[in-house]
């Protein structure tokens, strides 16, 4: 008998666990009805995308029947940056990535057939930038050259961040080659700062808000300072997609075009879109700096960047940016 | 006093020490946020992350996200095990093969399986079969190494005693190699449940495969600490049952073993 008590207790817990029980998984794309007789003949696209504030356009234009329109299913499959989206493109496990542009210029020095059919999101040309160099208010580091001989984080060493925020230190007067880069993600970089383990950060919204407002300095917009207009992320598909089915492709990317052009014209959409797929607080979305969504590729401003990862020896070779950048 | 008491006094000591254990866990953990030895902002206080935890318990995504990494490390282990298990046995019986491959594989084993993830997910993709990959190469060593000692540990008197008795190959495996190497196998597979738990949730968390792994990833992406902690409880809960579990079965399979048999009579 004594056996049966606890697990009459655990039979009772449980039945009033359920009756109380939520669902935050429940698909909120679930709810247009009227596209559901549509919905059989719709191509299924998986897409790599991280799970940040600028996949916002991408969530919301799915919600809004974007892609449905051009008779694709989008799926994302919230990859971990670049690492995996481009092998997982190579495995034609995934149609499409959406990601920084420096994986696929690495991609491309190494003839991996990768290719940019896209500009997703730019950084800003003037006011205030999507992501900035901060520190902390009583450390002193208030302009670029400050940077000099400071531990300085970015979230991936050997990318965008690093290269701009050298060249930005070097035109300020600073001697880059003595800032030692250090990787913390972006969500921990505040943690990190506060420990003393790093001097300054090169962080996005919401965190660098968090951190500026807080009382912390904001030291240099490296993007805006160096390439302004720089592309944050790009879409990403394979050369063997593209001749395989062009079709697809060139839906996607008009689609993406679509998409791009409602998110500019929707921002409150694209924020709603954040605080439900990212789960982060309205009052903190409504503080993020939304990049400059559009379709088209800047491929100057990529061509600085290539140069300047040359100057400061990131890469090693040019890459063939006339085959990397294929806009479709 | 009678030996029934005795014991009932062992279990309830057992209990008391075990909770003040936790008790104390969890006091120490409300302290150093409270004292600010790390701020409570990046170490949730241990009473609010309890709190969510019991929110969690009753969102069914939970659940879910719980099947999808447990049904990760149940295919994971049982494919090491049954490949370490056939594998080892064979290559434990024929010492040219044991020969053979014992670099190969002293090689191979402390490779971390996690460095295979590029690899995995050039094959695979963003799915579940990349993550079994690293899940299965890390746990099958575990199993197959235990397994190649235990085939090998075949007591000399035993062997020449089921020789003379003249049992064939059949009878030699069920009575003689079977035995003897079962407990080792019963310990290998302990550990690679252990193992395999982690490369699970490892798995997720830098793959992207849907489970627990990856939920803890978006938490600590949108900041959300309180989600994160009360998440790696639930990891560190699951690899607490896990262990309870394979114990259990360890008993019990091994109840004519004199490692089980001494534990009780003493």
């Amino acid at each position: 008998m004594k056996k049966f008590l606890p697990l009459a207790a655990l039979a009772a817990a449980s039945v009033l666990l359920l009756t109380a029980c939520t669902d935050s998984g429940a698909s909120p794309s679930a709810a247009p009805t009227e596209d559901d007789a549509a919905t059989g003949e719709l191509t299924t696209v998986r897409v790599a995308a991280l799970p940040i504030a600028e996949t916002g356009a991408l969530w919301g234009a799915i919600d809004e029947g974007i892609f449905a329109d051009h008779g694709l299913e989008v799926e994302i499959v919230p990859a971990q940056g670049g690492a995996q989206a481009i092998p997982a493109l190579l495995s034609g496990d995934i149609q499409f990535a959406i990601g920084q542009p420096f994986g696929p210029i690495r991609a491309s020095l190494q003839d991996l057939g990768i290719t940019v059919i896209g500009n997703y999101a730019s950084s800003l040309e003037e006011g205030k930038d999507v992501n900035a160099v901060v520190s902390l208010g009583d450390s002193g580091i208030v302009s670029p050259k400050d940077l000099a001989g400071k531990r300085v984080s970015v979230n991936s060493l050997g990318a965008a961040g690093d290269v701009t925020i050298m060249k930005a230190v070097q035109d300020d007067g600073g001697d880059p080659s003595t800032i030692e880069f250090v990787e913390v993600a972006f969500p921990d970089a505040q943690a990190q700062l506060d420990a003393g383990n790093i001097d300054a950060a090169w962080v996005p919204d919401p965190f660098m808000s968090q951190i500026v407002g807080a009382g912390g300095n904001l030291v240099v917009h490296p993007y805006q300072a160096t390439v302004p207009g720089l592309p944050l992320l790009v879409d990403i598909t394979t050369q063997e997609l593209i001749e395989s089915d062009p079709e697809l492709v060139a839906d996607f990317a008009a689609a993406m075009t679509e998409a791009l052009d409602w998110a500019t014209a929707n921002e409150d959409a694209v924020r709603a879109a954040i605080v439900t797929n990212l789960g982060i607080p309205e009052e903190a979305a409504a503080g993020i700096t939304l990049p400059n969504f559009t379709s088209e590729v800047n491929v100057e401003a990529i061509r600085e960047l290539a140069a300047l990862a040359i100057e400061f020896r990131v890469l090693d070779a040019e890459p063939d940016l006339d085959t990397l950048i294929q806009p479709q | 006093m009678t030996l029934a008491s005795t014991r009932a006094r062992r279990t309830t000591r057992k209990v008391v020490l075990g909770t003040a254990g936790i008790v104390g866990f969890l006091v120490i953990w409300q302290l150093i946020p409270t004292l600010g030895i790390i701020s409570p902002e990046y170490l949730p206080y241990a009473t609010e992350t309890l709190a969510r935890l019991a929110m969690d318990l009753r969102d069914l995504e939970f659940w879910r996200n719980v099947g999808r990494t447990m049904t990760a490390w149940f295919l994971g282990l049982l494919i090491a095990t049954v490949a370490a298990t056939v594998l080892g046995t064979i290559v434990g019986l024929i010492p040219f093969l044991r020969r053979a491959t014992h670099t190969t594989v002293e090689f191979l084993r402390p490779i971390p399986s996690v460095a295979l993830i590029p690899l995995a997910v050039l094959i695979y993709g963003i799915q579940i079969q990349a993550a079994l990959v690293i899940i299965v190469f890390a746990s099958f060593w575990q199993v197959f190494v235990q397994v190649l000692y235990g085939v090998a540990d075949v007591d000399t008197v035993a062997r020449d005693t089921a020789r003379s008795f003249g049992l064939s190959r059949a009878e030699r495996v069920r009575f003689l190699i079977l035995p003897t190497a079962l407990p080792y196998l019963m310990t290998g597979l302990r550990l690679a449940a252990s193992v395999a738990l982690i490369l699970a949730i490892t798995a997720e968390m830098v793959i992207g495969t849907p489970g627990l792994g990856r939920a803890i990833v978006f938490y600590q992406a949108a900041g959300d600490w309180v989600g994160v902690y009360s998440l790696v409880i639930v990891t560190g809960l699951l690899g607490l049952a896990i262990n309870l579990v394979f114990r259990y079965i360890e008993r019990k399979s091994l109840a004519w073993h004199q490692s089980v048999r001494g534990e009780e009579v003493l």
